[in-house]
């Protein structure tokens, strides 16, 4: 892939516009045609597409405008899921948290529609973010598979799949979101052989975005995952992870979460520089991919426009440094 | 043969409209709070009582309906800590603010005692759930600087939150303490005194209970704490439990958490029913409660009531 120094990049979600939002429920309510709903969604990714070109990122995605949700969204869509209701995560936030009641199969394609679609409307590269088959088996109930291994690894199969349809239609970066992995590292060998079958075959630069737990439990570990390119949340925990990845030779490139995505405050530009000069005591410049610590879903439109603007604006400003 | 009594250990997912309503009124963030209507709190409490006793429970929870934090919700009613950012509850997919202790612990205003007035007015046989040792855990002392000190402390509190609680009414207290099995043995004479504290004046009939491991690290000391029920997680830790049991032999009543509550897996009903007479055979206590391992709001509402319904049915008949 044609790269430019510090790449500036999104993980992958970016806040539904108000009337998407509102449309949603119509639909929901049934007062809305299937055929509306594709053309509301379709508008909306071009919107947030064109927000996150003026905010100046380089590789984007569709601000997974149609999905609701990184764990049932893609239940839904694979044999073997059911979705019983809801359960809590924490004060008053749910998602519905599916079971596997049968043998996982693959059933619709995941994200190949979303990736052409967005292909036809930008020049930008495009990342495809989907869910790692351990973070949706964590996070789903298992009634069928005798062990969380077993269930993990006919995920895998499904999920190396869709990897390979993606490919098939041009994507050449795809993003594994696995926040899952680092809340289990005693179970780290299991996420590991499911990031190998997952991208078996799969000819493209894999990413692998993690966010929450203790990274210090699955470091350096993580570095033996057959991906490119791990990305982390730092800003989160105020950068005070970035000691625990110069203990040992980061030989990957590093996708550096450098603003928070938990507060509303937009850090300035020089803020940003300064978080993101950290990630080179990891790695060399030329391996830092640049972004935010997560999605930015939760976030106001005009709050996330700003920060990725400021966030871009800083590295371009570092990058012209660096290059002299 | 004991007298079984099925009960519950705690939380119950919100009725999906309460759930709805709490998000209208609360919002979604980490500030959240206030304006929860009591009449329409009562109606939610009232729903999941009922989900329980259709169901077979006899002794019963009021679901924990307004507790955001799970156990460390406490720690929002107790003057001295002050809620932080978001962490994982143990090894769960679930989330609580860390109550961080700035000062000197006070209880200033009831903690329970009117959600359990609420639930008492509508069922008698009602637990009413307090935490110690495992708040003092989950917390971050800014201000004591030692353990024994913080715990003791949250002792005197639930102490005067437990002698409230009785005077409405109550004839149950149970204090939640999962992370005593992750203990080191001195905390566990901290807690033997804290017991004591938490007991003094107060006529009920006390459980402690234990959930999300074996109970291999509170053997044999917990048999020396003063309580009536320990309550074990015989999903998570069945074979190492009785072993335990088996070992040490056990004086006390016996609350069996013989149904897993944190998946919607339903177990199969003659399989429970094995397990609970093989723990009887070990206990003597005149009575054995049994319940899912852990709270149910690890479930979706339509399967906390299915999971209830294999439990009491698996041991239904075992009284006759």
């Amino acid at each position: 892939m044609n790269r430019r120094l510090l790449p500036t990049t999104v993980v992958g979600s970016y806040p539904k516009p108000n009337w998407l939002r509102r449309l949603i429920r119509e639909y929901e309510k049934g007062e809305i045609s299937d055929k509306v709903m594709r053309r509301a969604y379709d508008d909306a990714v071009k919107a947030v597409v064109k927000e996150q070109e003026l905010a100046g990122v380089d590789i984007l995605w569709d601000g997974e405008m149609r999905r609701d949700e990184m764990t049932s969204y893609f239940a839904r869509r694979i044999e073997g899921f059911t979705i019983y209701g809801e359960v809590r995560v924490w004060g008053n936030n749910y998602y519905p948290k599916p079971a596997i009641v049968d043998e996982l199969r693959y059933k619709d394609e995941l994200a190949v529609s979303d990736y052409k679609f967005l292909r036809k409307i930008t020049d930008h590269e495009i990342k495809v973010p989907i869910t790692g088959p351990y973070t949706l088996v964590d996070w789903s109930f298992n009634e069928y598979y005798r062990t969380r291994e077993e269930a993990v690894y006919a995920l895998a199969e499904v999920i190396n799949q869709e990897l390979r349809r993606l490919v098939d239609e041009g994507a050449n970066y795809i993003q594994i979101d696995d926040p899952a992995v680092p809340t289990h590292p005693e179970e780290i060998e299991v996420a590991k052989n499911s990031i190998e079958i997952v991208t078996r075959g799969v000819n493209a630069y894999i990413g692998m975005h993690m966010c929450y737990g203790d990274y210090s439990k699955i470091y350096p570990e993580i570095l033996e995952f057959n991906v490119d390119q791990i990305d982390l949340e730092f800003a989160n925990r105020g950068f005070k992870d970035v000691e625990i990845f110069k203990e040992y030779e980061f030989t990957k490139d590093l996708g550096f979460g450098c603003i928070d995505v938990h507060t509303r405050r937009i850090e300035s530009v020089e803020e940003i520089k300064d978080n993101i000069r950290k990630a080179f005591s990891i790695v060399e410049p030329k391996r830092v991919y640049v972004d935010p610590d997560c999605g930015l879903k939760l976030l106001p439109s005009e709050v996330a426009f700003e920060k990725l603007r400021n966030m871009c604006q800083a590295a371009r400003e570092l990058r012209e440094e660096l290059e002299g | 043969m004991s007298r079984v009594i099925p009960t519950t250990v705690g939380s119950y997912p919100r009725p999906p409209w309460f759930r709805e309503y709490l998000r209208k009124v609360e919002g979604l963030q980490k500030e959240g709070g206030g304006g929860i209507d009591e009449a329409t709190y009562a109606k939610a409490v009232a729903e999941v009582i009922r989900e329980q006793r259709d169901a077979g429970v006899k002794v019963f929870t009021d679901g924990q309906l307004l507790w955001h934090d799970l156990l460390c919700y406490l720690a929002t009613r107790i003057d001295g800590f002050e809620m932080n950012g978001l962490v994982r509850y143990f090894d769960n997919n679930l989330y609580y603010r860390i109550p961080k202790v700035k000062a000197r612990l006070e209880r200033k205003r009831n903690i329970i005692v009117d959600e359990f007035r609420v639930a008492y007015s509508i069922e008698r046989e009602m637990k009413a759930v307090l935490s110690c040792f495992t708040l003092a855990t989950l917390s971050e002392d800014e201000f004591y600087g030692n353990k024994a000190d913080l715990v003791m402390d949250i002792a005197h509190i639930m102490n005067q939150e437990a002698k409230e609680l009785v005077k409405r009414g109550a004839k149950y207290i149970q204090i939640d303490e999962p992370s005593l099995l992750y203990a080191e043995k001195e905390d566990l004479s901290i807690m033997k005194d804290a017991i004591e504290v938490i007991r003094q004046d107060v006529d009920a009939k006390f459980f402690l209970v234990t959930y999300f491991s074996d109970a291999e690290r509170i053997f044999p000391e917990v048999l020396d704490f003063n309580v009536d029920v320990i309550g074990l997680d015989f999903v998570e830790g069945y074979e190492k439990n009785l072993d335990l049991l088996r070992e040490y032999g056990v004086d006390k009543e016996i609350q069996a958490g013989v149904v897993d509550g944190r998946t919607t897996k339903m177990e199969d009903e003659e399989q429970v029913r094995r397990k609970v007479e093989a723990i009887d055979e070990i206990v003597d206590g005149e009575t054995l409660y049994v319940s899912p391992n852990t709270g149910l709001e690890f479930l979706p509402y339509s399967k906390a009531s299915e999971k209830l319904k294999v439990l009491c049915r698996s041991v239904g008949d075992i009284n006759e």
